[in-house]
């Protein structure tokens, strides 16, 4: 890392507001028509848009520290500019179903992303077993919501918790192995939860689970239209709302934790487990944390999902969601939300986007994964050293 | 700051014992630490030298006999219980969390000082926050009064570091848990004279700031030998050699023949 990188450069602050506001709009800009291209070549201008945006960001580490600065020195401002941006955005998306459709989905994988970035990117554990707590959120809202009426906000909380325990169960046998064997573990432990989903009577086998009924909240109803002063939005936007909302606590989450002993702690473990424990840090307790705290955010993530698309299969939590949770850590950035979360929307928007991609998906993320970690191993967007303050 | 002969004992190790399979790294080995006093630990490569430090530090369990600091039992408690009751270590090749800060590293060294877990970190951020700034002011302090060119660099990742800056972090990192015994890992090796001068002009501070602080030390270097410790402890084949000052444990021809070879000690002798 350059000095001029740490020093943090003076940008005076309407200067840094504009800075600040340009970026955002142009973000949610390129999101926008991302999202409504119809033409493969457009796509593919817009992808070479984005890359060129950073690869100058890449040669010319001053910009990156004035933009970095500008955010940090007006971080209300970015935060406040960033929830009117998620707030109106349903509205200039010309009522496409299905761009919101991909924002929903997007979002989902987002907090799946940030929830496996506690262990891959904090305290680098593999976990592949993200997409099967996943499963266990939705399955265990669904069952709740069929067989006993539960409501969805009842349901919410309680498979999260129920997630919970599960990733404990997983947590507590994988302390006994470490590095290659702890993917093993949490590899067979996912496949484990697809083979009972898709044998077990009361999850409904391989046919699953259907008419999931869609929340309620003060007597309207998730699958009708919303109307907001007037605008008519199709009704995947109550879940655009509500999935945004899960996406925000996600990102509260991931900050709070990582300013806190228990992020150190995690990251103490990534640099050197054996150093790590004669600091006094009980290194057991701290992974079998990171297999919670990654459960419970799936647990909530695939909640949503199940009383969104109102019908689950085994077959939408397999290994392979797995995967590509990980490839988007992997792509993003390690233990950065921002680059997590962008990594989350790249990996979701490009097969559907581009046919080429989607016919091939499992081999583009493995070109990815290969791609990144020889090229750019930090991801996009590298970690970033505490500051405290000071 | 010589002789601690009649303060009182602080860590002591009996009858320890440490078996690998049919192999015995260890037989039978006894030692005392006083309070204020600093143990060199010496011994040709093999010689349990480090197996005696694992052990104490609750890396391994010595198949039998027993640890005890300030008479309490702590052989069979795990190595971060151990740092929290006082004992703080070092390592032989440097063991940094070389992509955080040099300030996280010390920080990390302040855990057992924090109190915080996951639910006060997300329920009562502020609390949180504050231990933690408050857990970086103390580190920045620590930093300063161990070394100001390390304060200076306390926002660089540590891997960036000089290897003389290394060692130097990784004993503030260790003193940051605020250590009753300190155990210290061949500091010096891989360093140069000069180096190693500055490495025994910081320990003497650390020494002088603190002087109820027990230090055990590995060496190789005799130099550092000679003029630090109170008193040596020499091993070999995992057994005790001798222990005592330094003057009289070099003359004893055992010790030679551990070091020189037979031959050797036999002609270096008067």
């Amino acid at each position: 890392m350059s000095a001029s990188k740490l020093r943090h450069p003076a940008v005076a602050a309407p200067r840094a507001i504009a800075l600040v506001a340009a970026i955002e709009a142009a973000g949610a800009l390129f999101l926008r028509q991302f999202l409504l291209a119809e033409d493969g070549r457009l796509v593919v201008a817009l992808l070479a848009l984005f890359g060129a945006a950073l690869v100058t960001m890449q040669r010319r580490p001053a910009l990156e520290a004035r933009i970095e600065a500008a955010f940090a020195d007006q971080a209300r401002f970015a935060t406040g500019l960033g929830l009117v941006l998620v707030l109106l955005f349903p509205f200039v998306l010309e009522k496409s179903t299905y761009a919101l459709h991909l924002l929903v989905i997007g979002q989902l994988y987002a907090v799946l992303a940030l929830a496996l970035n506690f262990q891959l990117g904090s305290a680098n554990i593999p976990n592949f077993a993200t997409g099967a707590s996943y499963g266990i959120g939705a399955y265990a809202s669904a069952l709740l919501a069929l067989n006993w009426d539960v409501s969805f906000w009842l349901a919410l909380p309680a498979a999260a918790i129920v997630a919970t325990i599960f990733g404990f169960l997983l947590g507590v046998p994988s302390m006994r192995t470490r590095d290659s064997y702890l993917a093993l573990v949490t590899i067979a432990f996912g496949v484990v939860i697809h083979q009972l989903l898709n044998n077990l009577e009361f999850t409904g086998g391989p046919n699953g689970l259907v008419g999931i009924p869609a929340p309620e909240l003060f007597g309207h109803s998730f699958a009708a239209p919303l109307v907001i002063l007037g605008h008519d939005l199709p009704s995947q936007a109550n879940f655009y709302y509500l999935s945004a909302v899960l996406v925000g606590i996600a990102i509260l989450f991931a900050r709070r934790v990582h300013d806190s002993r228990v992020g150190l702690a995690w990251n103490a473990l990534r640099a050197d487990e054996l150093a790590a424990r004669c600091q006094g840090i009980n290194a057991t307790w701290y992974k079998v944390l990171a297999f919670a705290v990654d459960a419970f955010l799936a647990g909530f993530a695939g909640t949503i999902y199940a009383f969104y698309v109102g019908f689950i299969s085994p077959d939408n939590f397999t290994f392979l969601v797995s995967v590509t949770i990980m490839t988007m850590v992997i792509a993003g950035g390690m233990d950065n939300t921002l680059g997590v979360i962008v990594g989350a929307f790249l990996l979701t928007l490009l097969p559907e986007k581009l046919r080429a991609f989607s016919d091939y998906r499992i081999l583009f993320f493995g070109v990815t994964v290969i791609a990144f970690l020889m090229i750019r191993p930090q991801g996009l967007f590298p970690q970033r050293l505490r500051r405290y303050g000071a | 700051m010589r002789a601690a002969v009649d303060a009182p004992v602080i860590l002591e190790g009996r009858g320890l014992t440490m078996r690998f399979g049919g192999l015995v790294a260890m037989a039978e080995v006894d030692f005392t630490l006083r309070k204020g006093e600093i143990l060199g630990i010496i011994g040709p490569n093999g010689a349990g030298k480090s197996t005696l430090l694992n052990i104490v530090t609750g890396l391994y369990r010595p198949s039998s006999g027993e640890v005890r600091l300030e008479g309490e039992r702590i052989n069979g408690l795990p190595a971060h219980r151990i740092v929290a009751k006082g004992i703080a270590r070092t390592f032989q090749s440097s063991r940094l969390f070389g992509d955080l800060s040099v300030l996280d590293n010390v920080v990390i060294g302040r855990h057992v000082h924090m109190r915080c877990g996951l639910l006060d970190a997300i329920l009562r951020r502020g609390r949180a926050e504050a231990e933690l700034r408050e857990a970086a002011r103390r580190a920045a302090e620590l930093l300063e009064a161990v070394s100001r060119t390390l304060y200076a660099q306390r926002h660089r990742p540590a891997a960036e570091l000089p290897q003389a800056d290394r060692r130097r972090l990784e004993i503030a990192r260790a003193l940051a848990s605020e250590p009753k015994v300190l155990l210290l890992d061949e500091p010096s090796s891989g360093m140069d004279d000069a180096d190693t001068d500055a490495l025994m002009a910081d320990i003497r501070a650390i020494r002088a700031a603190r002087p109820e602080l027990a230090l055990m030390i590995i060496e190789h270097d005799m130099r550092l030998v000679a003029s630090l410790p109170n008193r040596v402890l020499v091993l070999d084949y995992g057994q005790k050699l001798a222990d005592g000052l330094y003057e009289e444990v070099r003359l004893i021809p055992r010790v030679q023949e551990a070091y020189l070879g037979r031959k050797a000690a036999q002609h270096a002798r008067p």
